[in-house]
């Protein structure tokens, strides 16, 4: 038998046209001729490879022609009838896109607004799924809790979100991104404030914007602190200059993270006045952290990213936190640090002085 | 009795045979669904199509297998492996290492293990079909293009004949199994590597 023959008995076998007969001759003959079996093997082997990878990549391209024709009409509409400039329009008809197609779908995420349906932003609060690290952590508090009596709260549902959050006065009040505690799906049921020694402490909110994306919480025990001392870090009243180098610190995980950066631009996410846009690596966790510059000053509060390419960062400046502050309900006594204790510091003592004032908000569920 | 399983089956097995109808009436149903879900979890739109075609190409694989069972509806298979997909890249970029965030209950731990598997054995037939490909590359005029004609155009033995010109279909047949004599030289010779 020549090449070409065994080739065309391969096809034939993969195709199912060998008689009964004929299939029991090459049963018989691949068992007794192990040169042809091997070749035989390999023949086969090569082509129902080519077949696979045929059809699959036929199947492939007739994904991407289906995605684009479902994503095609919908881009036209949206060109007709807004006006916007060239450089969003894109974008734009990616997320007009996927809010039509969510409509069909999810409630709940046309009622989150319309940030949430754009593909470009993303809130950087951290949802989480009961972690086996975090799991052992409450373990060893409810234990040290039971024989040290030191901790008597221990959260009992399970972490929804996680977020990170600045003490704004020594005796409990705080401030995170808004979302962090309302994701568009409702408030968590409790929110808690996990301090840098591991300690659980239960708090609530006093004021929000969600338009701002910032919540001011207070710790509920009652002469509670963060510290001795009083908060060592001032905030700025107007936005700072472009280029200013900033950093954060925030709880992207466990530990506490520190990034650098500076700002970029003047304004944020679609040229947002509230917000600066920034060159600062952030991840999901670090929604809340305090955007610092170099003298200890709090300029913002960081609340989103850019994806896919996460390369800016952006963060709800501090004049919309002051404004939020001297909106609080009646019978919140505010005390602002006056004095900046970081000023003189150097990079290293001002981050460890601010880890005693940054700490990581978990929000549950049941 | 006109059931959703039935209807299910139906749909997968119009899916195998790479039938249009049916892939768009799972595009259709489902892509909405694994697309808010990534963007909610830090992807982009461009994500969620990538995310959503390459879990489509892992049920199209797993379901040519003649005895394929999935032990649970489309829409949930397809959002596990998006999901797991998503999570790996996340890993690879390491923005999250090894951290899974989730607000859906759905999939238990085993299942979880099963989704894995589909998606391991996924990644060894693209690494499998690139040494096909880079083979395919190397083996040169006609025979490439002779051969992505038949198996990636699926076009027939006649068309290729006109277009190749040959003077019938057994001769473009003759040479479709020299090609494929080479094709296999060096396939197996990049895998020995």
């Amino acid at each position: 038998m020549n090449t070409n023959n065994i080739w065309e008995l391969a096809e034939a076998y993969l195709a199912g046209r060998l008689s009964l007969k004929e299939q029991g001759e090459l049963k018989s003959r691949r068992e007794t001729d192990e040169v042809f079996a091997s070749e035989f093997n390999d023949n086969l082997n090569l082509i129902s490879s080519l077949h696979s990878n045929g059809s699959q990549k036929r199947f492939r391209a007739m994904l991407s022609d289906i995605h684009q024709q479902q994503a095609a009409p919908v881009t036209t509409k949206i060109k007709r009838t807004i006006q916007l400039p060239a450089h969003f329009w894109r974008t734009s008809a990616v997320a007009a896109t996927v809010a039509l197609l969510t409509s069909f779908i999810s409630y709940s995420i046309m009622s989150g607004g319309a940030k949430r349906n754009d593909a470009n932003y993303t809130t950087i609060s951290n949802t989480v799924r009961a972690i086996a690290n975090d799991q052992n952590k409450l373990k060893k508090i409810v234990q040290d809790s039971v024989i040290n009596k030191k901790s008597p709260i221990v959260p009992t549902s399970d972490v929804r979100r996680t977020g990170t959050g600045f003490a704004l006065t020594n005796d409990g009040y705080f401030v995170t991104a808004y979302h962090v505690i309302n994701d568009g799906n409702g408030e968590g049921d409790s929110v808690y404030i996990q301090s840098n020694d591991g300690i659980y402490y239960k708090a609530f909110v006093v004021n929000y914007s969600a338009e701002s994306d910032l919540a001011i919480l207070k710790v509920e025990k009652k002469n509670f602190q963060f510290t001795k001392g009083e908060v060592p870090y001032t905030f700025a009243g107007k936005k700072a200059m472009l280029g200013a180098q900033i950093y954060t610190v925030g709880y992207p995980q466990e530990d506490i993270v520190y990034s650098e950066g500076y700002i970029s631009a003047r304004n944020g996410y679609r040229g947002n006045s509230k917000q600066y846009t920034m060159e600062l690596p952030a991840g999901h966790g670090q929604s809340g952290s305090p955007v610092i510059d170099a003298r200890g000053n709090v300029l913002g509060v960081l609340t989103a990213i850019s994806t896919p390419k996460e390369s800016n960062t952006y963060a709800v400046s501090t004049d919309e936190l002051l404004d939020l502050i001297e909106k609080m309900p009646p019978g919140n006594k505010m005390h602002l640090p006056k004095s900046n204790k970081l000023s003189r510091l150097s990079r290293e003592e001002q981050i460890s002085k601010m880890e005693n004032y940054t700490f990581s908000v978990k929000v549950y569920k049941k | 009795m006109y059931s959703a399983t039935n209807n299910e089956q139906q749909l997968l097995r119009a899916l195998a045979k790479g039938e249009r109808v049916a892939t768009e009436q799972i595009y259709k149903q489902q892509f909405p669904i694994i697309n808010s879900w990534l963007i909610k979890n830090g992807g982009s739109a461009d994500d969620a199509s990538d995310l959503f075609q390459e879990a489509m190409v892992v049920l199209f694989s797993k379901v040519q297998n003649a005895d394929f069972t999935l032990t649970c509806a489309i829409g949930t298979y397809l959002f596990s492996i998006s999901k797991h997909l998503w999570y790996k890249r996340l890993q690879q970029q390491q923005k999250e290492p090894g951290r899974l965030y989730d607000n859906t209950e759905d999939d238990g731990g085993d299942v979880g293990i099963a989704y894995e598997e589909d998606i391991n054995v996924h990644h060894e037939r693209e690494a499998h079909f690139n040494q096909l490909d880079a083979a395919l590359d190397q083996i040169g005029e006609p025979c490439r293009s002779l051969l992505q004609a038949y198996y990636h155009k699926d076009k027939s033995m006649q068309e290729i004949a006109a277009d190749f010109g040959y003077t019938n279909p057994e001769n473009a047949k003759t040479q479709k199994y020299k090609c494929l004599s080479r094709l296999r030289k060096l396939f197996y010779s990049v895998q020995a590597k």
